[in-house]
């Protein structure tokens, strides 16, 4: 059967029936049959929105979250599997394969119905690099490759490949307690990072100019007298906080306050906290100086804005509907403010006031 | 040339029983159709089975054959080996004026029978026999090696592409040299 005598379209009905890992597997084969997936898949890699190296558990394994009538469920689709090579494994035990210049050795993983790379420790980046160069060209360049990394030593090294987005979560246990300085070295150190998820028991936060201050989205849970030095520092676009102890609701109005003057968060774009212990005064934030309203008869718009780094599992916006608004200073854009049980939102539009106003119904 | 009878069962149209007034209109006896392929033995087909073929329906749509007229004149199909046009004309009767299932167990095992297959019934546009057929297809190779991939579906190496690629140049700048040669022996 020499498959290469089948039309376009025949192509395109085998493929479809064809797992993603299988075709990658048979883009192995050869270049020409490369090209022909990537002609005849056009629409379904452009419907990837993004592939994960994730730890789930051991190896690391890349997957992307498989939507299924229009949904993600959380379920995961195996492209590749990563897994270190012992000393006493023979090249003869893998079947080998030139990856973007390198020839690599694979086996199929049945466990993760999936090809399976296996390389010697030494060699983990740079066969790791491969792979991802490979996927840069195999798959569309709309993809958001993510990279997923639990911090549990200081010995973990962090890629830093083209067009990788990192995802950094620390172990509570062992970096919650540590001092500031150390993660702020570990910081300097580590190549961009998009989203980190830490706890921090820690009084005192990360200096001024910490290149902490600049990861797109973060997760912190902190000590809530450490909040109004991290906002005012924070130069990321999204943040998620939780805070120990009593809140100073002080601290959240002098927030508003220091944003409608553009002094600080300038590019936060969404920003939401949860208080676990205290119930947040309602009344006595939304009546602050400069809070405005819109009436309670008409429908205010949604605040709706993908997550900056979104895994796939959850819903990937977290809606503010709210009728409270405060409008910066500099540039009249409008940020709406919600309060419900223990959690605050503040979610910054792109419109100015009048803007805003005008999708009110 | 010889003659088989397919998809007869309802070639005598059923005495019409006696209805009221009110009752639908009387059923049309259903029209029949031939095709033949390579091997020049004609297949008695029913129009609603070759519904199943966008190709054939196409042809056949505004013909208003009447039978003789079907008869004498039998669908040619010369790029299709007669034991494939029986395998899809036993499949347009099976599925005729039924919903197809999700899966279709019955196809050829063998890899130059399914080969053969997928490429009449994608001339003839049986859409969801090629999808049967490709899902077939694809899971030849299912937790294949990259090389065991390439020696079930015959594709050639990097190596011999360029090979045939630089054959087929050098062969195209021969044609277009004599192309050339012999405009210009015409033009003397």
């Amino acid at each position: 059967m020499k498959l290469l005598i089948f039309p376009h379209l025949v192509h395109k009905e085998i493929f479809e029936n064809m797992k993603i890992s299988d075709l990658v597997l048979l883009s192995f084969v050869s270049e020409n049959m490369k090209k022909r997936i990537k002609s005849s898949q056009i629409t379904r890699f452009k419907s990837i929105s993004h592939i994960e190296y994730g730890t789930y558990d051991y190896p690391r394994r890349v997957y992307f979250p498989y939507q299924n009538h229009g949904i993600y469920r959380g379920i995961l689709d195996n492209i590749m599997e990563f897994k270190e090579r012992s000393d006493n494994e023979t090249d003869n035990e893998f079947f080998r394969v030139n990856v973007a210049g390198k020839i690599m050795n694979f086996r199929l993983s049945y466990e993760h119905d999936c090809p399976a790379v296996y390389f010697h420790p030494s060699e983990k980046e740079s066969a790791i690099e491969s792979i991802h160069n490979y996927f840069l060209d195999f798959f569309d360049n709309t993809v958001e490759y993510q990279w997923y990394q639990w911090i549990t030593d200081d010995e973990d090294s962090i890629p830093n490949f083209h067009q990788l987005a990192l995802s950094i979560s620390f172990d509570s246990k062992k970096y919650g307690r540590r001092d500031v300085e150390s993660l702020e070295k570990f910081f300097a150190s580590s190549p961009v990072i998009k989203r980190v998820d830490m706890q921090l028991d820690t009084s005192y936060l990360f200096r001024p100019e910490s290149k902490f201050y600049q990861v797109e989205s973060v997760h912190l849970k902190l000590y809530s007298h450490a909040v109004p030095t991290f906002l005012r520092h924070f130069q990321g676009r999204q943040a998620f906080l939780s805070c120990y102890y009593k809140w100073n609701i002080l601290d959240l109005i002098e927030f508003m306050h220091r944003w409608k003057s553009g002094e600080e968060c300038r590019k936060l774009e969404y920003l939401k906290m949860e208080l676990s212990i205290n119930e947040i005064p309602q009344d006595q934030i939304l009546n602050a100086l400069g809070v405005k309203h819109i009436d309670e008869s008409n429908t205010p718009p949604t605040h709706e804005l993908p997550l900056a780094f979104w895994s796939g599992f959850d819903p990937n916006t977290d809606p503010i509907v709210s009728h409270s608004y405060v409008v910066r200073n500099t540039d009249n854009r409008v940020a709406s403010v919600s309060i419900q049980n223990n959690w605050f939102c503040f979610g910054v539009w792109k419109e100015t006031e009048q803007e805003f106003l005008r999708m009110v119904t | 040339m010889s003659s088989t009878e397919q998809g007869t069962s309802s070639a005598a149209p059923a005495e019409p029983t006696t209805a009221p007034e009110s009752a639908a209109a009387p059923e049309v006896p259903e029209s029949f159709y031939y095709v033949h392929g390579k091997d020049k033995v004609v297949h008695k087909v029913s129009a609603g089975a070759l519904q199943h073929s966008a190709l054939i329906h196409g042809m056949i749509s505004n013909l208003g054959y009447t039978e003789e007229q079907a008869k004498a004149n039998p669908f040619p199909f010369e790029n299709i080996d007669g034991d494939i046009l029986q395998m899809v004309v036993d499949w347009c009767n099976q599925h005729k004026g039924k919903p197809t299932p999700p899966e279709d167990t019955n196809l050829p095992k063998q890899k130059e029978k399914l080969f053969d297959l997928v490429l009449a019934v994608n001339y003839l546009e049986i859409k969801e026999l090629l999808t049967y057929c490709c899902k077939q297809v694809a899971m030849m190779v299912k937790g294949k090696s990259p090389e065991e991939i390439r020696e079930i579906w015959m594709i050639p190496t990097d190596a011999e592409d360029e090979a045939a690629e630089k054959e087929a140049k050098k062969r195209a700048g021969k044609e277009a040299a004599g192309e050339t040669a012999a405009a210009a022996g015409d033009a003397k």
